[in-house]
């Protein structure tokens, strides 16, 4: 439910001031792509967090290139 | 086809965003200030005093001059370098107070502030002082009290005293200081026989301006209305709740806080003794009437003993190096937080100490804003430098990358990773990330709401035609720059520095790199018009902030430009 809410806010970012802003991703996917995909595979909590982590990555010193969402291992 | 759809989809989601924004924008974001002045045939013009009755104002509603003359006989003066005013002895209400450093427009000429009114007329707003006991004969509102002296000043306190029958002594000392505090001692002598059991309270009463243009919105962003610190924690009602909570009004119990009404830039609030808890509520009294008041509890007082209580009264502009001193050395338990930051005061704090103490070294708010702004892009300096330099280096693959593009349009996955492999080939640098954008919005925030909150800004020129940064840039070609005769709808005041704002976004957005769907290419090209319109009634020196920013990013993007080689050869290529 809060995961939901979560996507809709990032959906309506990437709609709105993304869309203006001039080119930043040094990642494929994009933030929000990466926290939508994160949110919906983890939920809220710990998909926030891996969110989280990989903005703080996406720094002119950070890493770049492919970097997806991490799959749910099967235990 | 489909990017022609896509298209028209992003011009009607444009004007969504434009027409909605107006409606919400008054609700959540305020844009700015009020206009302070217009533009009339070329000239510069304050606007006229709106706080004055207008023709809705009922009859028995009579002109504040008029109430202040009859009562002029138990008028007690107020002076002090920074407010004057009186109290008046009937009742003893502090219901007149006029705050002098602050005018009612950019006009200096126009008349200062008026932040307490009496009873009967428009806005009535006042502070008054009193006791409930059970057996004895209290003062009320039609007693007249004895003072001693001839005037308040903060050399001179005076004491206002009045005595029953049955051989209550009551006394207000009132105190003034340099500022905006008053301090007020309630005591009560029991010269009787009788035990007598008596509380004390304090109340500030305010009905709500008649007409509604005069009354401050209530927004998400800055609350104005009911507004206190109790239970460890800032609390913000509406007019419309204490209405709600019917006679019983909205109650709770105060230790070290404070309850008043808070407006924008303005506040009036009372601050029980530290240490003590009281009762405390917002009281509706109909007709858009409200009062805030505590009460101490009830003590019985022997024969021969006195009680004093002890209140501080804070009657003024919300300067906020004021508010931070009254907090530190008078005790005044978080009198800082009326000034509605929000969640993030620990990110604007820091912007508005800035922006003061460049304020109060250069002496114009405008120059201020610009070097705040030199500071911003400073310090965003090498992360720019880095995100220029790999923008320069995608444009300099540009004519490789439309290759791949047409090459695979059908296949957009293809696609992308054809271009990762190209920037891969051809050493394009990684951009900046999306952290730099993260820490560039909330300094705009902040800078809006420093702009829109501090009473500090208000009324602040920078040079030309800009008045008062606080409020829209008020000159603007829709009227010809007011020479034509007619005052544009707020929507369509689209003044010069927004138009400046559009071009400067206009120009930058062309040194990107073009992107690689050419519906957002030609989004690019829309949004600075779009941002013009959005932009412009918000206040000149967030305006003003933006396109300086925008010029200095012109000048580092075009400069490093000018020194990348690629580019350069390319340049030559274009020139032969």
């Amino acid at each position: 439910m809060i995961a939901k809410l979560f996507i809709g806010l990032a959906r309506l970012w990437q709609w709105g001031p993304s869309a203006i802003l001039p080119p930043t991703c040094r990642y494929t996917p994009s933030c929000s792509a990466y926290a939508i995909t994160a949110w919906s595979r983890y939920g809220a909590f710990k998909g926030s967090w891996l969110a989280l982590r990989r903005i703080l990555r996406c720094h002119p010193w950070g890493g770049s290139g492919h970097d997806p969402v991490p799959l749910i291992e099967n235990e | 086809m489909d990017s022609s759809r896509n298209m028209i989809l992003a011009i009607v989601l444009s004007a969504l965003v434009l027409i909605g924004w107006s409606f919400l924008s008054e609700r959540i974001a305020p844009t700015a200030t009020e206009p302070t002045t217009e533009i009339v045939e070329g000239e510069q013009v304050a606007l006229p005093n709106t706080d004055a009755p207008g023709p809705d104002t009922p009859a028995e509603m009579r002109e504040l001059s008029e109430v202040l003359a009859e009562s002029q006989a138990t008028r007690l003066p107020i002076e002090t370098p920074r407010v004057e005013g009186s109290i008046n002895l009937r009742g003893a209400r502090i219901d007149d107070l006029v705050l002098l450093d602050y005018r009612e427009t950019i006009d200096a000429d126009s008349p200062p502030i008026r932040l307490l009114n009496p009873e009967g007329a428009d806005a009535a707003y006042f502070a008054h002082f009193g006791w409930a006991a059970a057996d004895i004969e209290t003062p009320n509102g039609s007693t007249v009290w004895q003072a001693d002296g001839e005037s308040l000043t903060p050399d001179t306190p005076v004491t206002l005293s009045w005595r029953n029958e049955t051989g209550q002594l009551f006394e207000i000392v009132l105190a003034i200081d340099e500022d905006f505090l008053f301090s007020v001692d309630q005591r009560i002598s029991n010269l009787g026989d009788n035990p007598i059991t008596a509380r004390s309270y304090a109340q500030l009463s305010r009905s709500l301006p008649e007409t509604h243009a005069q009354r401050e919105p209530d927004t998400w962003l800055i609350h104005s209305g009911p507004t206190g610190f109790w239970t460890e924690d800032l609390n913000h009602i509406d007019y419309d709740d204490v209405t709600a909570a019917g006679s019983t009004g909205e109650r709770f119990s105060i230790t070290d806080g404070w309850l008043g009404f808070n407006d924008k830039y303005w506040l009036t609030a009372i601050f029980p003794a530290a240490g003590t808890n009281v009762e405390a509520a917002f009281m509706p009294l109909g007709n858009e009437r409200f009062q805030a008041v505590y009460s101490t509890p009830e003590t019985v007082i022997n024969a021969g003993r006195a009680v004093t209580r002890s209140t501080s009264f804070f009657a003024g502009a919300k300067e906020i190096i004021l508010l931070e001193r009254y907090e530190s050395e008078n005790g005044l338990n978080q009198i800082d937080l009326s000034v509605d930051w929000g969640w993030f005061y620990w990110f604007e704090l820091p912007i508005f100490y800035l922006l003061h103490w460049l304020f109060t070294t250069i002496g114009n708010f405008g120059v201020a804003i610009i070097c705040l702004t030199f500071i911003v892009r400073g310090l965003m300096f090498p992360i720019a430098q880095k995100q220029f330099q790999s923008m320069a280096s995608m444009r300099a693959v540009q004519p490789k990358m439309k290759e791949v593009q047409e090459r695979y349009k059908d296949d957009k996955q293809k696609m992308q990773q054809e271009v990762l492999a190209l920037y891969q080939r051809e050493k394009v640098n990684p951009l900046a990330g999306c952290l730099p954008i993260f820490l560039q919005i909330p300094i705009f925030y902040a800078l809006y709401k420093v702009l829109m909150l501090s009473v500090e800004m208000r009324h602040e020129p920078f040079a030309l035609w800009l008045k008062d940064l606080s409020a829209p840039d008020p000159l603007t070609p829709v009227n010809l720059f007011g020479l034509l005769d007619f005052v544009p709808p707020p929507y369509l005041a689209i003044g010069l520095l927004p138009i400046l704002l559009g071009i400067t976004m206009y120009l930058q957005f062309k040194l990107n790199p073009a992107q690689m769907d050419p519906t957002q290419q030609k989004i690019f090209g829309i949004m600075p018009w779009v941002f013009m319109v959005i932009m412009a009634p918000f206040a000149a020196g967030l305006q003003l902030y933006w396109v300086t920013s925008n010029i200095l990013t012109i000048a580092q993007q075009k400069w490093l430009y000018s020194r990348d080689p690629r580019l350069k050869e390319q340049a030559k290529a274009t020139d032969e």
